[in-house]
């Protein structure tokens, strides 16, 4: 991750201790590009999945609803408790409240803590938290909580909505498209200014798209629960037909998920913008960019909808083959693409991981040092003013391992997700070649964000 | 249906092709051969010079030990901000001025050193 400099460079401002404050809000450090042994195995791996998975997998839809291990009672009661909830929503709204004095108050400067809250507790944070747990943002959104209280508040039903909702993930593609822009194009992204308008921007939408559409908003047009209950499918926590908790794969969480409107934008988003990322770190990218005439906004702002464009397209193309190959007609393809899209899920959840693991475990330490002092005061409120981030996380060694690993899985579990879906909804004797277009394509992805971690 | 059979050979023989194809057109990242690094002992030398946005020697990625010091001499053409991420270094340039930056790797990872009017960036330095 990039993110640009701050107008106030603080290493300049006379007080401050240049050694002790990085000039840029976050991300200062990035991975060593992925050892050529590493690259190598993995993709040797993916392919050795992928045509194995062709020829021995189950020829019968196999992952069912009611599967997975029961979690023990006190468990499952703790994990349903409103107490539980509670405490999680009130952590939230504290954070929520620290980080908004800290927009309006603190100081313009790297010490600033609410880039790192945005871009890394929220952003990143989210979506590892959502791929332990679930989808942890329904629980704690304080927007959520926000309009509800509103609501409780005018004394009226917490279901008042003034219209039906009916553009399904839409506005949550978008808004996370938005969202990828900021984060890695936008200039002066860490700047105070700038924060306080997106996050200005950001409450404002909500609370207009909740007051018109009623709660049904949060479940599908916010970008931020879409992200954490799309990953949170992957989670092994998970309640089955009976809402009861279960242990199970990543993939019955995936598998549960049906196509809708809006899907296929929104993975592709969620797997353009990381491919991006990396992408972008490349120095001859940089390169060409910084000589090249046409202003560098334009170009990044150009090539990251590429990204998203080319994901969309890729997937689409895959689908109208297989619906082709399976005798289907061709405006077939545009259900069938819905129907596969989950299973691209597991996928960007392997780049996120890999692309993600260092500046989570790394920088989201980094974190608490920027909190203590929400206003720039130096004062030490949390007592972590002096954290120096423990680096036992961020070895190349396992940084490289993690990486590797984390996209062969995501791999694997895309080409199960993708069968399973494939010869639950072709005809029976089209399902196997049916399967192979979307193959190929999760090949060309994997190996392409291989390529990527591997470019210096 | 048969021919499909072969489907998944013939993408395994183009990806390896592709992957091969990208691996030898990349840089190889074990080697510091970026041109104008000079070693002496523990301490590399690079000598970078900026004109507009065009940088001289063209980016490229800088090997440094642990415990190793890359001496940076950057003259610019404009006065600018040089910063140095994650080694929080940061001075400001003088035009025609030639500028040194001592940088010493002490956490594994990849910085880059960039210059902030306009946004450029010089190279990364590979700490390992
Ligand atoms: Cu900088």
């Amino acid at each position: 991750m990039a993110l640009t400099a701050p107008q106030l460079a603080p290493g300049l401002i006379p007080g401050l201790a240049p050694g002790l404050v990085p000039a840029h809000g976050v991300g200062s450090r990035g991975d060593l590009p992925l050892p050529f042994t590493a690259l190598v195995i993995a993709a040797v791996a993916a392919l050795v999945i992928s045509f194995v998975a062709i020829g021995t997998l189950w020829r019968e839809p196999r992952l069912r609803d009611t599967d997975g291990v029961l979690l023990p009672r006190p468990v499952a009661a703790l994990l349903d408790s409103r107490s539980l909830r509670a405490v999680a929503r009130a952590l939230a709204a504290v954070l929520t409240v620290w980080t908004l004095v800290a927009l309006v108050l603190g100081p313009d400067s790297a010490r600033n803590p609410v880039p790192h809250v945005v871009y890394v507790w929220l952003w990143v944070g989210l979506a590892f938290s959502s791929m332990l747990l679930g989808p942890v943002w329904r629980v704690i959104n304080p927007v959520r909580a926000l309009h509800a209280g509103l609501l409780r508040l005018a004394r009226v039903s917490p279901d008042l909505a003034a219209l039906p909702y009916r553009w399904g993930l839409w506005p949550a593609a978008l808004g996370l498209g938005t969202f990828t822009w900021v984060e890695l194009v936008a200039e002066n992204n860490t700047s105070l200014g700038f924060l306080q308008l997106l996050v200005g921007g950001f409450f404002a939408v909500s609370l207009l798209g909740s007051a018109v559409f009623g709660r049904t908003w949060f479940d599908h047009a916010d970008p931020f629960e879409a992200w954490s209950r799309l990953l949170g499918l992957l989670s092994p926590l998970g309640r089955r037909h009976d809402g009861r908790w279960v242990l199970r794969t990543p993939l019955h969480g995936v598998n549960g998920l049906r196509g809708q409107r809006g899907l296929v934008p929104t993975v592709a988003v969620m797997l353009g913008g990381t491919a991006y990322d990396g992408f972008s770190a490349n120095l001859s990218w940089s390169t060409f960019v910084q000589t090249s005439p046409v202003s560098s906004s334009l170009l990044k702002t150009a090539t990251l909808l590429t990204f998203f464009g080319l994901v969309a397209v890729t997937i689409w193309l895959a689908s109208v083959v297989s619906v082709r190959l399976s005798g289907e007609p061709f405006a077939r393809s545009f259900t069938f693409v819905s129907d596969i899209a989950p299973s691209l899920i597991p996928i960007a959840g392997g780049y996120v991981v890999a692309h993600y693991w260092s500046l989570w475990v790394y920088q989201g330490q980094y974190a608490w040092r920027l909190l203590t002092d929400p206003l720039g005061t130096g004062a030490d409120l949390l007592g972590t003013a002096g954290l120096v981030p423990n680096d036992a996380l961020i070895q190349p060694t396992l940084v490289a391992t993690i990486q590797a690993v984390s996209i062969v899985v995501g791999h694997l579990l895309g080409v199960l997700a993708a069968h399973e879906r494939a010869i639950t909804v072709l005809d029976r004797r089209a399902a196997v070649v049916g399967q192979v277009p979307l193959m190929v394509v999760m090949i060309l992805y994997t190996l392409g964000g291989l390529t990527i971690l591997f470019a210096p | 249906m048969r021919a499909f059979r072969a489907l998944p050979y013939a993408v395994c023989v183009l990806a390896l092709v592709v992957t091969g194809g990208c691996s030898s057109s990349s840089p190889d990242p074990g080697s510091s051969g970026a041109g104008g690094v000079v070693s002496t002992g523990s301490v590399k030398r690079l000598a970078v010079t900026i004109t507009g946005t065009t940088v001289t020697p063209a980016p490229a990625q800088v090997d440094l030990p642990l415990g190793s010091t890359l001496e940076l001499v950057v003259t610019s053409d404009h006065d600018d901000e040089l910063h140095a991420h994650g080694f929080d270094v940061e001075e400001a340039l003088k035009s025609g001025v030639p500028t040194t930056l001592r940088l010493t790797g002490k956490e594994p990872g990849s910085y880059e050193v960039e210059t902030h009017e306009p946004a450029l960036t010089l190279l990364t330095v590979a700490v390992r």
